[in-house]
């Protein structure tokens, strides 16, 4: 039997490449706005926080903004950064297998001699690429961005930091696509893994403002952030675990996905 | 084994609790034009699915090439071209960029292809697929489905949506592809639409076959509507006791019945009176499809008894 090729990866590059150019702009354009109130920051932020209370401080993460990596933390990669980039990622993810499935867009190429893990690979791949583009333009954006307004944080520690958003970002829309995959519907697909990023987020704010530490053992966010890599680098335990996200859902939606009756 | 290109037997498809295929049988010879005839939500697109893996049987089985679309993936569904039954396009490519995709899916087989059939049936292929009309995606359909050839062709109520201009195109193209040795298998929910140009037809009714005749069979099958206009009222009575009528009505003068075979008892029965004006006219295949359907819950039932 002729082998197909990459066209199922190909195809949904061809799909969503031109959301790319728009994303890539809002994530750089938005790094570089919030990474240059940075040089006004310093008194005035100082008197806005003592007027907050402790915890809240806390849960939002601005217990270290007084630092350049705290700053970076507290608005790029502990908030917009994965933010953004997990509204972009789990709608994809729930979009190029079971939103097809479901608007009977993928009917053709499920009816090719395509074999289903193939495709579901193949698909898969190409988002994770996708991710992995607008996380590097993001990263990029903060490289550039960093010396220009006199951040002064190591470029090792803030590819470890990006290296972990992706991780993180790329998990959740592996969770998304492969239970969209596995069920067939899109819709629960995308709401496991934004209830799950939610929950993730809202266990690691918890757990910073009244230190519960189970909380954040439990939290992808902790794993990512906790052992600060913009101060300390990379961290492979953290990585290991983010990973573990797609490893293990990745997987199951296959499995489930050769299984189960399509287009129905 | 050789000589038969689809068969199922017994083919039960449900979904929860209902029942989309209930024990299917049906056999498909290599090289004809097999027309699937049924009303919507008779089940012919879930068969179709199966055939295709899409679905998994809950019970029975079903072979194309002799082996299960389970087993035979990719490798099966290479010999297949198929046009879905509600053909949904999208995505952000032109409408040549999703059949070269489509072909690159099959390794490039009906790559070759794709320019000629555009021109035939006028599609142009710059426009984005999304962008297309109803008839212009059906012509995307038809294209992929015919490009490489296939050795069977699973068309899913494939006429919807082109004019009768390509109509005639697209059955000039089943005709070609009969013509090299290809096995045709077509679903429709009218009959007219295969009839010119399918060898046999199965009637499906409720997820199971309740007939299957060669086009020609059902022609004979159909009879005839006789109207004969009497002097004096004729006695129906003895008319509906006639061999081969049926639906036999009386209106004043005027009796009509539905006639199969010869005609020869009820010409003797109507000379014995006065008869003022006769016709007689082939009926329309439809009619028969219809009497099919109707019929199916006093006939079908044992048949279906039988067959399991």
């Amino acid at each position: 039997m002729r082998a197909e090729g990459a066209a199922s990866f190909a195809r949904v590059w061809a799909d969503h490449r031109r959301g790319l150019p728009g994303w890539g702009a809002a994530l750089a354009g938005i790094t570089l706005m919030y990474l240059a109130f940075w040089p006004m920051m310093g008194a005035d932020m100082q008197a806005m926080l003592d007027g907050l209370p402790e915890a809240l401080i806390r849960a939002l993460g601005y217990d270290r903004i007084g630092t350049a990596a705290g700053y970076l933390e507290a608005v790029i990669y502990g908030l917009l950064g994965p933010v953004l980039l997990l509204v972009y990622g789990i709608g994809l993810g729930g979009r190029v297998i079971a939103g097809q499935e479901e608007d009977g867009t993928l009917e053709l190429d499920l009816a090719a001699p395509v074999g289903r893990a193939r495709l579901y690979w193949q698909r898969l791949a190409a988002v994770w690429t996708l991710i992995t583009a607008l996380v590097a333009i993001t990263t990029l954006a903060v490289l550039v961005s960093g010396p220009l307004f006199g951040l002064g944080v190591p470029t090792v520690n803030v590819l470890a930091a990006s290296l972990a958003m992706w991780l993180l970002v790329g998990g959740f829309t592996t969770i998304a696509l492969a239970v969209g995959a596995a069920t067939g519907r899109r819709g629960i697909g995308v709401a496991a893994a934004a209830g799950l990023a939610t929950l993730a987020y809202v266990f690691r704010s918890v757990a910073d403002a009244v230190g519960v530490d189970v909380l954040a053992t439990l939290s992808p966010f902790a794993w990512m952030l906790a052992s600060e890599p913009l101060v300390n680098g990379f961290d492979a335990f953290g990585a290991a675990k983010l990973g573990l996200l797609s490893v293990v859902a990745a997987p199951l939606g296959a499995w489930r996905f050769a299984r189960r009756d399509l287009m129905v | 084994m050789s000589d038969t290109v689809i068969v199922t037997r017994g083919l039960v498809k449900e979904y929860g609790r209902t029942r989309a295929l209930d024990g299917l049988d049906l056999e498909v010879r290599s090289g004809e034009v097999f027309g699937f005839i049924g009303p919507n939500g008779a089940g012919k697109s879930t068969t179709i699915r199966v055939l295709l893996d899409l679905l998994r049987p809950t019970a029975g089985e079903a072979r194309v090439f002799g082996v299960t679309p389970a087993a035979g993936g990719p490798a099966l569904r290479a010999r297949i071209g198929y046009l879905p039954g509600e053909l949904a396009l999208g995505g952000r490519v032109s409408a040549g960029e999703h059949l070269h995709h489509l072909a690159s899916l099959r390794g490039g087989r009906g790559r070759d292809a794709i320019d000629t059939l555009a021109e035939r049936f006028r599609l142009d292929l710059a426009r984005p697929v999304r962008a297309l009309s109803k008839g212009n995606k059906q012509k995307v359909g038809v294209i992929q489905a015919f490009m490489h050839e296939p050795d069977l062709l699973v068309l899913d109520e494939p006429t919807s949506g082109l004019d009768p201009l390509l109509q005639h195109e697209f059955m000039a193209l089943v005709r070609e592809a009969s013509a090299r040795g290809a096995t045709v298998f077509m679903s429709s929910h009218v009959l007219r639409e295969v009839e010119t140009v399918a060898d046999r037809v199965a009637v499906i009714r409720d997820g199971t076959t309740v007939d299957v005749d060669s086009v020609t069979g059902l022609r004979r099958r159909a009879g005839q509507r006789v109207s004969l206009r009497f002097a004096e009222p004729p006695d129906a009575d003895t008319a509906a006791a006639i061999e081969g009528v049926e639906q036999v009505r009386l209106d004043d003068h005027t009796l009509t019945c539905l006639l199969h075979g010869e005609p020869d008892e009820l010409l003797k029965w109507a000379a014995r009176g006065r008869v003022l004006s006769w016709s007689a006219r082939d009926r329309d295949l439809e009619d028969l499809f219809l009497d099919v359907y109707r019929n199916r819950g006093r006939n079908g039932a044992e048949a279906e008894h039988d067959a399991r």
